[in-house]
């Protein structure tokens, strides 16, 4: 799926949270979203997602406007996980998988690939021993590896994710994203560890208040002057010895320009 | 430091169909399949109403009930001809307790639906038309007319005053366009309160010897005045409203995560929640019109059904209308024979029985979305 940002913006309460972005996300691959507190973006990916219409600009899915795209429709291509994802209804593993099948159900009842989409989007993502339990008995690493299930049985060729890693482990953090980066599927993520971003990320889009003000591979975006220009940190970026990617270690160090960054 | 991944999940196809079964990490909860369930309900509401109009101060038989219904359906011979039944048993049959029972059943199934509905719109496993104030609403809408001789049908204006009692319970509940379920019983109560207050003040405003039975009835509902005028409205708006909320049972499912959650799934949220509350407040205002409000109903049995049936509303909805008619059928049977000759308001046993339920839903619920 071709995803092009063009120029969009919004406002909330008068104020431009998101203004004048463009971008293109390569497709098939995993892109980054990043920015401080209120840089804009959930908004953005909001936006993107076709939840929100944009004031300025368009979001174009293989060209076509995706606010102008039927629900339904949308919801087939596009699949979004919110930053905090939670339910008072007990339902099991399984049943939260099947919501992603809502955009394909028909109104008496499921659409007959239902059982086989669930399945193949539980072993996706690794959740299929997870299936019957009952979901709020589940970890946060395995909820968020749910509704990385739920999303994929939408069976989007977008996926769109607010801070996936959220109030998980290290060791979950680095399995999702390791997986995200290995569906192969066009995906956008905001995320805050701008280590692992460096790490996973094939595309970065860096945003400070509703701006995007760096773009493109994070080798060469994530440089101890962005570091301190969007999140006003002074920070060492380096090389990690095994995969050649960036680290960047915060720091008191002093506000001297540190070479490092390949 | 970044260490290289873990193995990849999408590289570890090692997880297949029958792993499920094989990993005992827990075992699928059994649900009985729909149909046949549906099928266990219905006969068990027939046998339930047949029942509950022999039970009562005058001594029936099944038999007799069942050739009483088949004289007026023209299927036997009329009461009082030969091979019929008595005249007195057909009166006492077709005329007090068959509307009644029948008026119970529905409403019921009416407020059964209208809570399993509310609960999964508000997020809120408290919600029902009870306690959020549409019943309220509704009685004061209804008293109204009654008492002030408003020329307005009473369910439109019962229906009007649910309505009116929905709108000020969300814009009270709702802060900055989200809408918080803690503040959605908050908001119920206050309104619920108010309405209560004024149904009191227009009953005693024209006080008419009675008022304090009337109020009682009203304000915790009573199924005592039942005709078959009652059987027709509560029965219409049950068919009516109930077929398009089970046809929107997929919607219904989609709001467990969320609105965001919802419309991502391609839900029209604003529109969804607006239509299903209108039809939840015509639905409440049909049943308050004949039976006052009655509560509790709405708000236990979707629980306790969901138990069984599980969470979906294709499969809830329809269980929860038939568990609801027959459970308000016998609380009314007992409401009005438990204490003979004295008769309880239905409602202080549907309270009887729902707020121990209640209690054990608040001590349960201690998610953040009870706050």
């Amino acid at each position: 799926m071709d995803l092009r940002i063009s120029g969009v913006g919004t406002r909330l309460g008068g104020r431009w949270v998101v203004d004048g972005v463009d971008a293109t996300p390569p497709p098939g691959a995993l892109t980054g979203l990043l920015g401080p507190n209120g840089a804009g973006k959930t908004t953005l990916l909001r936006l993107v997602a076709g939840l929100l219409d944009p004031e300025a600009g368009a979001v174009l899915v293989d060209d076509v406007p995706v606010h102008a795209v039927p629900r339904r429709e949308r919801a087939r291509r596009i699949a979004l996980l919110e930053q905090e994802s939670s339910s008072t209804v007990p339902l099991t593993v399984r049943e939260v998988v099947a919501l992603g099948r809502i955009p394909y159900r028909t109104l008496w009842g499921t659409d007959t690939a239902e059982a086989e989409a669930v399945d193949h989007a539980l072993r996706s993502a690794d959740a299929a021993h997870l299936a019957d339990r009952p979901w709020a008995a589940l970890s946060g690493g395995e909820r968020q590896r749910v509704h990385i299930a739920r999303a994929l049985a939408q069976e989007p060729e977008l996926l769109l994710l607010d801070e996936p890693t959220n109030h998980l482990d290290v060791s979950a953090q680095l399995s999702l994203l390791a997986f995200v980066r290995d569906l192969g599927r066009t995906t956008v993520a905001a995320l805050h560890d701008l280590n692992l971003a460096a790490a996973y990320c094939a595309h970065v889009l860096v945003l400070a208040h509703g701006r995007l003000v760096a773009a493109g591979d994070p080798r060469t975006v994530l440089t101890t002057d962005l570091v301190r220009e969007v999140y006003g940190v002074d920070a060492v970026v380096l090389t990690n010895p095994r995969t050649g990617r960036p680290v960047i270690a915060f720091g008191e160090a002093a506000p001297a320009p540190t070479p490092g960054a390949p | 430091m970044t260490a290289p991944p873990p193995p990849g999940p999408a590289a570890a196809p090692g997880t297949r169909p029958g792993d499920r079964a094989a990993s005992g990490a827990g075992r699928a909860p059994w649900r009985p399949p729909l149909l046949p369930t549906l099928l266990v309900g219905v006969v068990l509401l027939v046998a339930t109403v047949l029942v509950c109009v022999t039970i009562g101060p005058a001594d029936l038989a099944v038999v007799d009930v069942a050739r009483s219904i088949a004289g007026h359906l023209h299927l036997g011979p009329a009461a009082g001809e030969p091979g019929g039944v008595p005249v007195l048993t057909d009166a006492i049959v077709w005329e007090l307790r068959l509307p009644r029972v029948l008026t119970g059943a529905a409403v019921g199934a009416g407020l059964a639906l209208a809570g399993a509905v509310m609960q999964s719109l508000t997020r809120n496993p408290l919600a029902d038309p009870y306690l959020l104030g549409l019943s309220s609403g509704a009685s004061l809408g209804a008293v109204a007319v009654l008492v002030l001789g408003v020329g307005l049908l009473l369910p439109v204006a019962a229906f009007a005053g649910a309505l009116a009692a929905l709108v000020a319970t969300l814009s009270l509940a709702r802060v900055g366009g989200v809408l918080t379920p803690g503040r959605a019983v908050l908001g119920g109560l206050a309104v619920s309160q108010l309405a209560a207050a004024g149904t009191s003040f227009v009953i005693f405003w024209s006080a008419t010897g009675d008022s304090y039975r009337e109020i009682l009835n009203w304000l915790l509902g009573s199924l005592a005045g039942s005709t078959w005028q009652s059987v027709a409205i509560s029965t219409v708006a049950l068919v009516v409203v109930g077929t398009v909320l089970v046809g929107s049972a997929v919607r219904l499912d989609a709001f467990a995560f969320g609105d965001t959650a919802a419309a991502a799934l391609g839900i029209d949220v604003d529109r969804t929640r607006w239509v299903l509350m209108t039809l939840v407040a015509l639905l409440t205002g049909a049943m308050v019109a004949v039976s006052g409000s009655i509560g509790f109903v709405g708000l236990v049995l979707p629980h306790a059904v969901s138990a069984i049936t599980g969470p979906a509303h294709r499969r809830l909805l329809p269980v929860a209308a038939v568990v609801g008619a027959i459970s308000l059928v016998w609380a009314d049977t007992g409401a009005r024979t438990l204490f003979d000759p004295r008769e309880l308001p239905v409602g202080i046993v549907t309270a009887l029985i729902g707020v121990p339920v209640f209690a054990v839903l608040l001590r349960r619920g201690r998610g953040s979305a009870w706050t």
